[in-house]
């Protein structure tokens, strides 16, 4: 990985690392979809079609630049071999919507009352903890998982990805499908250095153990 | 602190606490438990907790349970995705009735052995009931602000709303939309005739004609200005919209309200026009109005009392049937 710490060059990993990461979290995504199915009683498709990495000013920058301002996010916290504070982030009007198809088709499209946000916190805790279980499974390690928070953001205050030059951004895209609508979002990952470090030879070790590397 | 005084304490919450050891057998709960199950903990401890309560077999509960005890994640059930995930009940007499408490769940690992996992339940019961009145309170006023007080039907802001959304919805699901402009022919002139007061008793009778004359509920006709109502239909080609039409015009006609100063008919008549599209990415939902516009006037221009479309082949206005 060719990682600068100082400067503001991205971190890069190679095809195998970046394979192996998309197809995990993948795996991850499509248990979540499994639990939410069962939830909503009809079929939810969950998909993490890219992943990427950023800085966290990138990111502040590109949620600033993005044409939605109103931000809704389900933060957890996990610690084991690396430390992660992991975001679930939908733009408000995408979170509704999926509130909607969970709770009630004629929710009246206005704003989350703290009865939906609790139902967002679960829903990020379902996809998040699906992703970490399927880490912890295929890494053969332990992770400890803090309790959901849920938070609104606008994109002016975005306090959740620090903004730490240190620290860097995993990114997945989200497709989240349900009754034929598609609704779009993002994970990210906030890793130290150190941690990405750790999660880059946690995923090594797997690739090895796999015999592919 | 020593054992005797943690369960005293635990005993004066108000908060269920159950603990499970690591391979998810129950150690103890407390005294909010005992009270809300009506089962004491000793006559359960040690056994699998879905043993204790059958219906958690498959349950997200025990999934989150699991995912604890094997990996440590912590999880949060609410009473929005879970409704009364437990047999828990608030009063005895609840239990006959089969009205359950609704509840929020933590499950969070422990690391104090022999504790291996802590549920935590919190009565929603109240919070519920309260966010459900005031839910149902909202819709109430919502549906005040979007209608319109002297005919009952959609008011203008509803008509925008409900063009903005259905126009979005055709365009991602590429559908087609379908907007129906219906202005009342000659009201001037009856206004003028029968002076406002019979002109208002006018407008809510051919109102509520053009609602009751459609079949798709959620279909809402709305007062777009003074004798002018409109209506759009989410999946309704220029055929399907057009019959839709002319069933609602032969409805106004059907009142038979005289109207001796009209230039059409004796009686109170509408002119309608339609346009039909599956929207492209580029087309503004305002170009269907001026399309559905357009056909109005050329039904006025052509005698009134008749519906007339836009017809996008050659983007003009013919007549529809």
């Amino acid at each position: 990985m060719a990682f600068d710490e100082s400067g503001h060059d991205e971190p890069t990993l190679d095809e195998l690392q970046l394979d192996a990461l998309g197809e995990l979290f993948n795996l991850g995504v499509g248990r979540a979809a499994n639990s939410l199915s069962l939830i909503v009683k009809d079929e939810v498709e969950l998909s993490a079609p890219s992943i990427s990495f950023a800085y966290p000013s990138q990111i502040t920058q590109a949620l600033l630049d993005s044409e939605f301002k109103e931000l809704s996010m389900v933060a957890m916290d996990f610690s084991g071999p690396f430390e992660a504070r992991a975001v679930l982030l939908f733009p408000e009007r995408n979170a509704l919507a999926i509130l909607s198809h969970m709770l009630d088709p004629n929710m009246p499209p206005e704003e989350l009352s703290e009865f939906e946000q609790e139902a967002m916190c679960e829903i990020g805790n379902i996809i998040l903890n699906a992703c970490m279980s399927a880490l912890a499974d295929e890494f053969g390690v332990e992770f400890m998982g803090s309790l959901p928070e849920h938070h609104f953001s606008d994109t002016e205050s975005l306090p959740l990805f620090g903004g730490d030059q240190k620290e860097v951004l995993l990114i997945l895209q989200i497709h989240l499908s349900i009754r034929q609508e598609r609704i779009n979002g993002h994970l990210l990952f906030l890793l130290s250095v150190s941690s990405l470090h750790a999660l880059l030879t946690c995923v090594d070790s797997y690739l090895t153990r796999l015999g592919i590397r | 602190m020593d054992r005797a005084a943690n369960a005293q304490l635990m005993d004066q919450l108000q908060t269920g606490v159950v603990l499970l050891d690591d391979r998810g057998c129950l150690l103890s709960w407390n005294a909010w438990m005992t009270r809300h199950s009506g089962i004491a903990p000793e006559d359960v401890a040690g056994r699998p907790i879905e043993d204790v309560f059958v219906e958690m077999k498959h349950s997200r509960l025990l999934n989150c349970i699991q995912q604890a005890l094997r990996f440590r994640l912590s999880s949060v059930l609410t009473p929005g995705l879970n409704p009364s995930v437990l047999p828990l009940y608030q009063k005895p007499g609840d239990r006959e009735l089969d009205q359950r408490m609704q509840q929020l769940v933590y499950v969070t690992p422990t690391c104090s052995d022999p504790y291996a996992c802590l549920i935590q339940i919190q009565d929603m019961t109240a919070t519920v009931r309260r966010e459900r009145r005031l839910r149902a309170q909202s819709s109430q006023l919502i549906a005040t602000t979007y209608r319109d007080s002297l005919t009952g039907v959609g008011n203008r802001r509803r008509f925008d709303q409900d063009l903005s959304e259905r126009f979005r919805e055709a365009r991602s699901r590429q559908i087609h939309i379908a907007l129906l402009m219906i202005d009342v022919d000659d009201f001037k002139a009856f206004n003028d005739r029968f002076g406002h007061q019979k002109g208002d008793e006018a407008l809510i009778m051919v109102a509520s004609a053009l609602q009751e004359g459609l079949r798709q509920e959620g279909d809402c006709i709305s007062r777009y200005g003074g004798e002018e109502f409109a209506l759009t239909l989410l999946g309704a080609d220029q055929e399907a919209a057009s019959t839709v039409a002319e069933r609602l015009r032969l409805r106004v006609e059907g009142l038979r309200l005289l109207h001796p100063t009209s230039r059409t008919a004796r009686h109170v008549t509408v002119s309608i026009g339609i346009s039909a599209v599956v929207p492209s990415m580029e087309l503004p939902p305002q170009t269907l109005v001026s399309q559905a516009d357009l056909a109005l006037y050329s039904a006025k221009d052509r005698g009134r009392n008749r519906c007339m479309c836009f017809d996008h082949t050659v983007t003009e206005v013919r007549a529809c049937v």
